[in-house]
C-alpha cells in the first residue's frame, strides 16, 4: 500500500489543513441543544428596501426557517400600498441563484477569455491597490475613472477615487435621465422636482412609460389619476403599454420639441397660459415667446406627423385643466444630442400653466432641510446627520468630459454625474488625457453605454478593470478583478432620504445572513480596500450599524426603531404644497438659483450653449428603406441588471425587433423571421416581431438583452443588444443619444 | 475495506470538489494513487489524470489550470454542473432549497455543524463527501449508510453525468471514477464500502 500522508493528515487534523474535527475544516462539533434549534420553525417579517432596480421601494420580506420565501411591498407605506413589481417579487430567485459570483476573482487568461482564479479578499485588495498606485504614479490620479449606477454605495465607492486625486467619478445618469436633471438645474436651480401624478387631471407623456419603466409609487399614482378620470395622452413612435391606457399619438421620432413649442405657441396665441404666475415667478418669458412665435400647429404638423387640429385640441385641453395638468418631463435616456432643450421646453410649458407647488402639478421634494425654512413645517424637519470625512486632495487636472468648464456645455453638466460615455473615448483616444484604470460598481458599460463593441475595445486597453457586482456581467467578464457583492437582502445600508411631499427615511437591513459567506456588502468592500490602500481615514466608522447610528443621531430616531418600522415619515404631517392655499406664496425656498426665478431664459445655458431659451433643431428622418432604431424598458426587467435573474429570465428570456406590417411587407419579412439589423458600422442578429404598434419608419427593441458573458448562462447570446448598433455619441450636456440611429433590416 | 480507507476515499473526492487550493492541487498524485488502488476498471480515467499531473507539475500553474475549469463548472456564472443538491431537487434550480436544510439537520443529528468560516453551503458536493469521510472515520456506519441513501446517492446521480459530460480535464475523469465507485457500492449492496 502506498503512503497517503496528505489524506491521513487532513482526515485526522494533523496536516497543513488542520481542523477542529478533521477534514477540511468544514465542520465543528455541535452540542445537542443546538441540534434541536436548527430544526425550529421560525417565521419573521423584515422591513427593508428593494434593489431590483434603483428605486429602493420599501419592502416586507417574509423569512421562514431562515430563508426568504416572499417579498411584499411595505404595508404601511401609502405611496406603495403594500405592493411591489414583478422584479421586486423576483428578489429571492436572485438571492438563491447558483450563478451568482461567490468569491473574489483575478483574471488568469487573456482579457475576455474568461479565465479566472479565486483569491482571498486580501489578495484581491492587494492586487487592486498595487495596480491603482502604479497607474497613479505613472499617469496621475486622474487616469483612474470610476463609474457606478447612482445609489447609496456612491459615498463609499467614490471615496476611493477621490482619495487618489481622480476627478473622473461618474454616475450612470448620462445613460438615463440626465438631460432632465440639466433642465431642472438650469430652470429651477435644483433637480429635486417631482410630479404629483396622483392628483393630476391631464397627463401628457413624451415617451415616458410608467407601466413598463416601473416606479411603483409613480405607476400607482398614474393609475389613481386615470381611475379618477384623468386624461392621458402619449406621444411615442411605439404603442407602449402606457400608450394603451390613453390616447396614442405616434409622433415622428426626435420631433417632440416641435410638439412642445407648438403647444407654447397656441397657448400664447389663444391666451391660455397663466400670465400672473409667469410674471410673478419667472424671467425670460418674452424671449421664449419670440422663439415660439413661428412654431405654429401647421408647422408642427409637418415636423411631427400629428395633425394641427390634434395639437390644438391637446393644448386646449391641457390648458383647461390648469394647474392640475402635467406635461411629463420624462425619465429616460436622451433621444437627441440636444435633448436637454426638449426637457427645458417641457418645463417651460408646464410653468405656463402655473402648475408648480400645487396638487396635481410639479413640486419641490420636501426633505427636512427644506422644511426648516417654513415656520409651520419646521417641527417635522428632522434631518439626517453626515458622517465626517477628511477633505479630499485636489485633482491635478480637470475632468475628461469638461464638466464645470465655464463657457462650454460642460458648465451645465451635473458634476456628480458627468458624461460617463466619455470614459470609453478617453481610454481609446487618450483625449484630453488617457484613462488607464476603471473601477465599475453595479454598472455594466457593455450594455448600458452605446456602441458596445467600442466599450470592449476600451476594456482591452486598460491596465486595470475592476467590477463589483453580484453576477459575472459582460463587463466583469473582461475585468482583471471581480468582487462579489452580496445582495440587498443580505446587507445593511445607509438610511436613505426618499422624501416626497413629506420627509421619508427608509432603511435597508439584512433579511437573512450571507448566503454565500465570502460575499460582502459594498460598504465593507470599499472600507477594507481603502484601509489596504492606506486611505482608511476616509472610512471612519466601525460598521454599517455604527454608520446608521451616526446618521440618525440628529433625528432622535433610533436604529432599532428604524429596523422595526422600515420606513419613517413625520407623524401627523400632511402632504405639503407651498402654493396649495396661497397662489401667490413665495417660491424663494423652492428655487435654488441666484435669480430666485423660474429661468425660462437661463443665462447659464446661454453662456454654456448660446441657447438661453430652447431652440428647435430639426433632426434627420430616415430615408426610404431605413428605420429609426429606438429602445425602451420592459416591466419585468431592469435595464442591464436582471436579464440573468432566474424568474425574470423565465418570464422574458429574450427580445425581438418590432416592425410595422407595412414595412415587413415591403421587405418581404414576416413575424418570427430571423433577421440581421445593420447600422452600417455594426450588425446584430435577432428575431422579428410584426406589429401595428409602431410607426412604419421606426423599429424598436427592449433594452438589456444580447449578453456576451457566457457566465450569464440564462441570458447569454439571447436577443438584441440595441446599444451594439448605436454610436457612442456624446450629447451636448454629456448625455447618451439613443434615437438618432438609422438601420436597415434584412432576413438573416 | 477498513473504515480509515473508506474515510480517505470519501475525503479524496471531497478534496477535489472543494474549491481548488494549493495543498490539494499539489497532492493530486496521491489521490490518483488511492483511486487506482481501490477502484477497479478506471484505467482510462487514471491515465488521463496522470497525464494532467505530468503536464502540470505541482505548483501555481497546476492550481491555475484547476481554476480554469472549476469556475465555469461549479462556481461563477454559467455553472455547468451546479455543486448544490438543492438545485436538482425541485425548487426551480435555486440554492438553499429544502435539501440544504435536510442535510444540515442530518449533520446536526450526527453531532456536526458547519463552521461559520467554512464558506460553503450545506448541500455542496464537497461538503457532503467530507461529511461522509468524518462518519466513516468515526465508525458511524449506520448514519453513513442512511446519508448515502437519502442524500448523497440521489445527488450524485444528478450531478456526476453533468460533470462527466462537461469534458473538463480532471473533473470529468474524477466524476467518472466516483461514478464507478458508486456503481460498485450499489452492486455490493454495501453503502459504506
Amino acid at each position: 500500500m502506498k503512503r497517503r500522508n496528505f489524506l491521513k493528515g487532513v482526515l485526522y487534523g494533523t496536516g497543513a489543513t488542520m481542523a477542529i474535527v478533521g477534514g477540511f475544516g468544514t465542520f465543528n462539533k455541535l452540542d445537542s441543544l443546538k441540534a434541536e434549534a436548527i430544526g425550529e420553525n421560525l417565521e419573521t417579517t423584515v422591513f427593508s428596501s428593494c434593489e431590483m432596480c434603483r428605486n429602493q421601494c420599501p419592502i416586507a420580506v417574509k423569512v421562514k426557517d431562515g430563508k426568504v420565501v416572499k417579498i411584499d411591498g411595505h404595508p404601511k407605506d401609502a405611496a406603495f400600498g403594500g405592493v411591489i413589481c414583478a422584479r421586486g417579487n423576483a428578489g429571492p430567485s436572485l438571492l438563491y441563484d447558483p450563478q451568482r459570483i461567490k468569491k473574489p476573482m483575478i483574471r488568469t487568461g487573456e482579457r475576455g477569455e474568461g479565465k479566472f482564479k479565486e483569491v482571498s479578499w486580501d489578495e484581491a485588495y492587494t492586487y487592486i491597490s498595487d495596480k491603482l498606485y502604479n497607474v497613479k504614479d505613472q499617469y496621475g490620479g486622474e487616469a483612474i475613472a470610476l463609474a457606478s449606477r447612482k445609489g447609496p454605495h456612491d459615498w463609499f465607492f467614490r471615496s476611493i477615487g477621490k482619495a487618489l486625486g481622480s476627478p473622473n467619478v461618474f454616475s450612470h445618469e448620462a445613460t438615463c435621465p440626465m438631460t432632465r436633471s440639466v433642465a431642472l438645474d438650469t430652470t429651477f436651480g435644483n433637480e429635486a422636482i417631482a410630479a404629483d401624478y396622483a392628483n393630476t387631471k391631464y397627463l401628457i407623456s413624451i415617451g415616458r412609460n410608467w407601466f413598463e419603466g416601473i416606479h411603483v409609487a409613480q405607476t400607482r399614482a398614474v393609475s389613481k389619476a386615470l381611475s379618477n378620470g384623468a386624461k392621458l395622452v402619449v406621444l411615442d413612435p411605439r404603442f407602449s403599454i402606457t400608450a394603451s391606457k390613453g390616447e396614442w399619438l405616434p409622433i415622428k421620432g426626435t420631433t417632440d420639441l416641435a410638439f412642445v413649442m407648438a403647444m407654447a405657441n397656441i397657448m400664447i396665441q389663444e391666451n391660455l397660459y397663466d400670465q400672473n404666475f409667469i410674471s410673478q415667478y419667472s424671467e425670460g418669458f418674452e424671449k421664449w415667446a419670440e422663439e415660439v412665435k413661428d412654431k405654429t400647429p401647421e408647422w408642427a404638423e409637418k415636423e411631427t406627423g400629428i395633425s394641427k387640429d390634434k395639437i390644438i385640441q391637446i393644448t386646449r385641453e391641457f390648458a383647461a385643466a390648469k394647474p392640475q395638468a402635467i406635461l411629463d418631463f420624462g425619465w429616460r435616456t436622451a433621444y437627441t444630442p440636444n435633448d436637454y432643450q426638449l426637457r427645458r421646453a417641457i418645463l417651460i410649458v408646464n410653468m405656463m400653466i402655473g402648475n408648480l407647488e400645487v396638487p396635481g402639478g410639479y413640486y419641490r421634494t420636501k426633505p427636512a432641510n427644506f422644511l426648516r425654512d417654513f415656520p409651520d413645517q419646521v417641527a417635522y424637519a428632522k434631518g439626517l446627520g453626515n458622517i465626517k470625512q477628511p477633505s479630499f486632495p485636489m485633482s491635478a487636472k480637470g475632468r475628461i468630459d469638461g464638466t464645470g468648464v465655464k463657457g462650454t456645455a460642460g458648465q451645465i453638466i451635473p458634476a456628480y454625474d458627468g458624461a460617463v460615455g466619455k470614459i470609453v473615448e478617453s481610454i481609446l483616444t487618450e483625449e484630453p488625457y488617457p484613462i488607464r484604470a476603471w473601477l465599475v460598481h453595479r454598472f455594466n458599460p457593455y450594455i448600458s453605454l452605446t456602441e458596445s463593441p467600442r466599450a470592449v475595445e476600451a476594456f482591452k486597453k486598460l491596465d486595470l478593470l475592476v467590477t463589483c457586482d453580484v453576477y459575472m456581467t459582460d463587463t466583469a467578464y473582461f475585468s482583471d478583478v471581480v468582487l462579489p457583492e452580496c445582495t440587498y437582502l443580505e446587507r445593511y445600508e445607509p438610511i436613505f432620504d426618499m422624501s416626497g411631499l413629506t420627509p421619508k427615511y427608509v432603511i435597508r437591513q439584512p433579511a437573512v445572513p450571507l448566503v454565500y459567506p465570502d460575499t460582502k456588502p459594498y460598504w465593507q468592500i470599499y472600507k477594507e480596500l481603502g484601509e489596504k490602500m492606506g486611505i482608511g481615514d476616509y472610512f471612519e466608522f466601525k460598521d454599517m450599524e455604527d454608520f446608521i447610528t451616526q446618521q440618525l443621531r440628529p433625528t432622535g430616531i433610533t436604529i432599532d426603531k428604524m429596523k422595526e418600522i422600515g420606513v419613517w415619515t413625520p407623524p401627523g404631517m400632511n402632504a405639503f404644497y407651498v402654493r396649495a392655499n396661497d397662489a401667490k406664496a413665495s417660491l424663494d425656498n423652492v428655487l435654488s438659483n441666484h435669480s430666485k426665478k423660474i429661468e425660462i431664459f437661463s443665462s447659464d445655458v446661454e453662456e454654456a450653449t448660446k441657447q438661453g431659451v430652447p431652440k428647435y433643431v430639426s433632426h434627420p428622418q430616415p430615408e426610404e428603406g431605413k428605420f429609426r432604431f429606438v429602445q425602451g424598458k420592459v416591466a419585468v426587467h431592469t435595464n442591464a441588471g436582471t436579464a440573468n435573474v432566474p424568474i425574470l429570465n423565465e418570464l422574458m428570456p429574450t427580445n425581438t425587433l418590432w416592425m410595422n406590417p407595412v414595412s415587413c411587407t415591403k421587405l418581404g419579412l414576416k413575424d418570427g423571421d430571423e433577421i440581421a439589423i445593420s447600422s452600417g458600422t455594426y450588425e446584430h442578429k435577432g428575431k422579428l416581431k410584426m406589429t401595428e404598434g409602431i410607426r412604419p419608419d421606426t423599429v424598436f427593441c427592449y433594452h438589456g438583452f444580447g449578453r456576451i458573458s457566457p457566465e450569464l448562462k440564462r441570458a447569454f447570446g439571447k436577443g438584441i443588444n440595441g446599444n451594439h448598433l448605436i454610436p457612442n455619441e456624446i450629447g451636448e450636456v454629456g448625455n447618451t443619444v439613443t434615437s438618432t440611429t438609422f438601420v436597415t433590416v434584412r432576413k438573416a | 475495506m477498513d473504515k480509515s480507507m473508506i474515510a480517505e476515499l470519501y475525503l479524496s473526492f471531497a478534496a477535489v470538489f472543494h474549491r481548488p487550493n494549493q495543498d490539494v492541487s499539489d497532492h493530486i498524485e496521491e489521490l490518483v494513487d488511492l483511486w487506482a488502488e481501490v477502484i477497479p476498471e478506471i484505467d482510462e480515467a487514471v491515465q488521463k489524470l496522470k497525464a494532467f499531473c505530468s503536464k502540470f507539475p505541482p505548483g501555481e500553474q497546476r492550481l491555475n489550470a484547476l481554476w480554469e475549469h472549476y469556475i465555469p463548472l461549479f462556481e461563477a456564472g454559467a455553472v455547468e454542473a451546479s455543486p448544490y443538491a438543492s438545485v436538482y431537487s425541485g425548487e426551480k434550480g435555486l440554492i438553499l432549497g429544502k435539501e440544504a436544510f435536510n442535510v444540515k439537520q442530518f449533520y446536526a443529528n450526527c453531532g456536526y455543524v458547519m463552521g461559520e468560516k467554512s464558506g460553503e453551503l450545506p448541500d455542496h458536493i464537497a461538503v457532503e463527501l467530507e461529511f461522509c469521510a468524518l462518519l466513516a472515520r468515526n465508525g458511524q456506519a449506520e448514519s453513513l449508510m442512511e446519508f448515502q441513501k437519502k442524500h448523497l446517492t440521489p445527488f450524485l446521480k444528478r450531478i456526476l453525468p453533468r460533470i462527466k459530460n462537461s469534458n473538463r480535464p480532471v473533473y470529468s475523469e474524477i466524476a467518472t471514477i466516483l461514478e464507478v465507485r458508486q456503481l460498485n457500492l450499489q452492486k455490493e449492496g454495501d453503502f459504506v464500502g
